[in-house]
Formats: C-alpha cells, sequence, structure tokens
C-alpha cells in the first residue's frame, strides 16, 4: 500500500525535505540531494552581488521540473517583509509554495509567532501554498492549521544547533491534534533525532546543516533517509507499550528445564 | 540616470528594466524584478521605464534551509 504525503495539490513519495545552503561545494551537494531521495528543495531569497554577477544562483546546477521548490522568506522580521519576499519568489515561476521563516532574535533565530501567523494569513489569501516554520507550540500550530497552511513546520530545535527534539511531548501534541501534515524542521542532527520525530507521527522532515556540514554530506543524507523511512515505517507498526518489569520471550514458565 | 539598485547608486544610461537587466549581464538568468516596491513579470520588463532616483532590486534564489 503506498504511504504518500499530499500537501497542496502534489503528491510526495519521499518525506524527507533538504536544504540547499551550506554544502562544501555544487557537486557534492547535489549528490546529497540524489542520495537523499528528496523531492522539495528549500532555497533563500538574496540580492544579486553586482560586483560579480558571475551565475551563482543555486538553480544553475538543479535539474528544472524535477524538484518542488520552496523558497524561504528568510532574511524577514516582519510579516510584511516575509510577504514582499514571498512575492519575489513566486515572481520567478518557479513555485506557488513558500516557507514562512521570520526570526526577531539574531541569536536564536527563533520563529516570531505573531509575524508568521499574519504573514500565513496573508499569503494563504494571496494564493500560495503556506508552509510556516514555527515555534513547537501545540495552539500556534493550530491557528496556523487554521489561517490556511498547507504544512505546518514546527521547529525542533533552533535552526542549526543538532540538538534534537527538545520537547516531544509537545511535538506529539501537535501531531495528535493536526489536519494537515507536520513537518519537523530545524534543530534536528542526528540519524536518530529524525527517527525519533517520524514515529512521534510527523509527516515529513525538512533538514539542511545535519546533512551539509556532515564530514560526508552523501552518506549522510542517504542515512538520514533511511532514518526517515526506518522511522514512519516504526510508527505505523506501532511500538510496544514500556513496562517496568521484565517478561520473557521464550514462553510458559511450565515447560522450564527444571 | 542616477538609479538606487540593491541599496547602492548606480549611474546607468538605460531607459527601461530590460536594459538594467541586459546591463548586469543578467539575461536568461532566474532573476527577480522589484521597481519601487512592485514585483515585477518578466514580460513587464521592457515596457516598464525607469526613473532617476528609482529604487530597483535585482534578486535570486541561493542555498539555504
Amino acid at each position: 500500500m503506498a504511504d504518500g504525503l499530499r500537501i497542496g495539490n502534489i503528491e510526495l513519495s519521499s518525506r524527507f525535505f533538504i536544504g540547499t545552503g551550506l554544502y562544501p561545494n555544487p557537486y557534492v551537494q547535489m549528490e546529497a540531494i540524489r542520495a537523499s531521495g528528496a523531492q522539495v528543495l528549500t532555497f533563500a531569497i538574496r540580492r544579486i552581488n553586482l560586483e560579480s554577477t558571475e551565475d551563482d544562483s543555486i538553480l544553475q546546477h538543479v535539474q528544472n521540473g524535477q524538484y518542488t521548490y520552496l523558497p524561504n522568506t528568510s532574511g524577514a522580521r516582519t510579516a510584511d517583509e516575509a510577504v514582499r519576499i514571498a512575492r519575489l519568489a513566486r515572481a520567478s515561476g518557479l513555485s506557488e509554495w513558500i516557507k514562512v521563516e521570520i526570526s526577531a532574535n539574531e541569536r536564536t533565530l527563533l520563529p516570531d509567532p505573531i509575524e508568521t501567523l499574519k504573514a500565513t494569513e496573508i499569503l494563504t489569501k494571496e494564493g500560495f501554498t503556506v508552509l510556516p516554520y514555527t515555534s513547537d507550540d501545540p495552539i500556534l500550530c493550530k491557528r496556523l492549521e487554521e489561517a490556511g497552511a498547507a504544512a505546518v513546520m514546527p521547529g525542533a530545535a533552533p535552526i542549526g544547533t543538532g540538538l534534537g527534539i527538545l520537547n516531544p511531548y509537545n511535538l506529539g501534541l501537535i501531531v495528535e491534534d493536526a489536519q494537515v501534515p507536520i513537518i519537523v524542521d530545524a534543530g534536528l542532527g542526528s540519524v536518530s533525532d529524525v527517527a525519533q520525530a517520524m514515529e512521534l507521527g510527523v509527516s515529513g522532515v525538512l533538514m539542511n546543516t545535519p546533512v551539509a556540514k556532515a564530514r560526508d554530506p552523501i552518506g549522510m543524507a542517504q542515512a538520514m533517509r533511511m532514518g526517515i523511512e526506518a522511522g514512519r515505517l516504526a510508527y505505523l507498526a506501532g511500538r510496544i507499550d514500556k513496562k517496568r518489569y521484565a517478561s520473557a520471550s521464550s514462553g510458559l514458565d511450565a515447560f522450564k528445564l527444571h | 540616470m542616477k538609479l538606487i539598485i540593491n541599496g547602492l547608486e548606480q549611474e546607468l544610461g538605460v531607459l527601461t528594466i530590460q536594459e538594467v537587466v541586459d546591463h548586469y549581464g543578467l539575461t536568461g538568468k532566474p532573476v527577480v524584478v522589484e521597481a519601487d516596491g512592485v514585483v515585477l513579470q518578466a514580460e513587464q520588463w521592457a515596457a516598464t521605464s525607469v526613473h532617476a532616483a528609482m529604487k530597483i532590486e535585482l534578486v535570486h534564489f541561493v542555498g539555504g534551509g
């Protein structure tokens, strides 16, 4: 039975969303993306450097049509700035999808919940497929869903920290209540982190740093892919309950040899 | 004509947005243009005249998460 993921009007077979920043070089980046099996790639929007307009656009390395593009609004500090970046991204003609990312604090890069909700409301009305990056607050995640988010993306921990899931309890509550896909975005570090996220029942995972900054990004991309698949299968299969004491796995006491 | 492009004052001999894009060798590349706060579709570039002190943003996609 196919276990697909639908976001907006796109059907995905991979639950891995991968970022395109921080790789050692374009070759490693492309091979890591390939190894990840990801179908959704994230990007940022920035001013072109007029001093050197050599084609440093990330898109020159990515084959058109093969991926769904998820541009982000990183750099925005307010809803208005995020809306502006989203409109610029859409004018490229490459994607109607937008990851709302609004950080007001340089040190933590934690999302501003109020501005994020505001931007999600505006962009949904403008016809974007909106995937807001948000804090792992169950009520806020629900509010973003009600505002029209196509998927909601709570962070596991601050961006780039690799701290793993700081609040698995909250993440579990978010998943329980959600009517749209929940994608864990940011803060993951290892395969065990992604497997844990998937076991909690999230629909997918968005990662950049843990792959791009691994000693071997291509190997790590493949490992993360397998971790996501394993975690998803385990979630569907249903883990055993935890017990305080041992219970023998080799049958009835009556047949013991003593 | 003096234009403000990506926050920097530039003196260019151009009449339209298309000519600004051409000037920087960006034709045919995945570039997006905003002029005085309005996002322009590529089809509008040739028909959009520039004026003195116009604020133009030339942006593109870069790596990000």
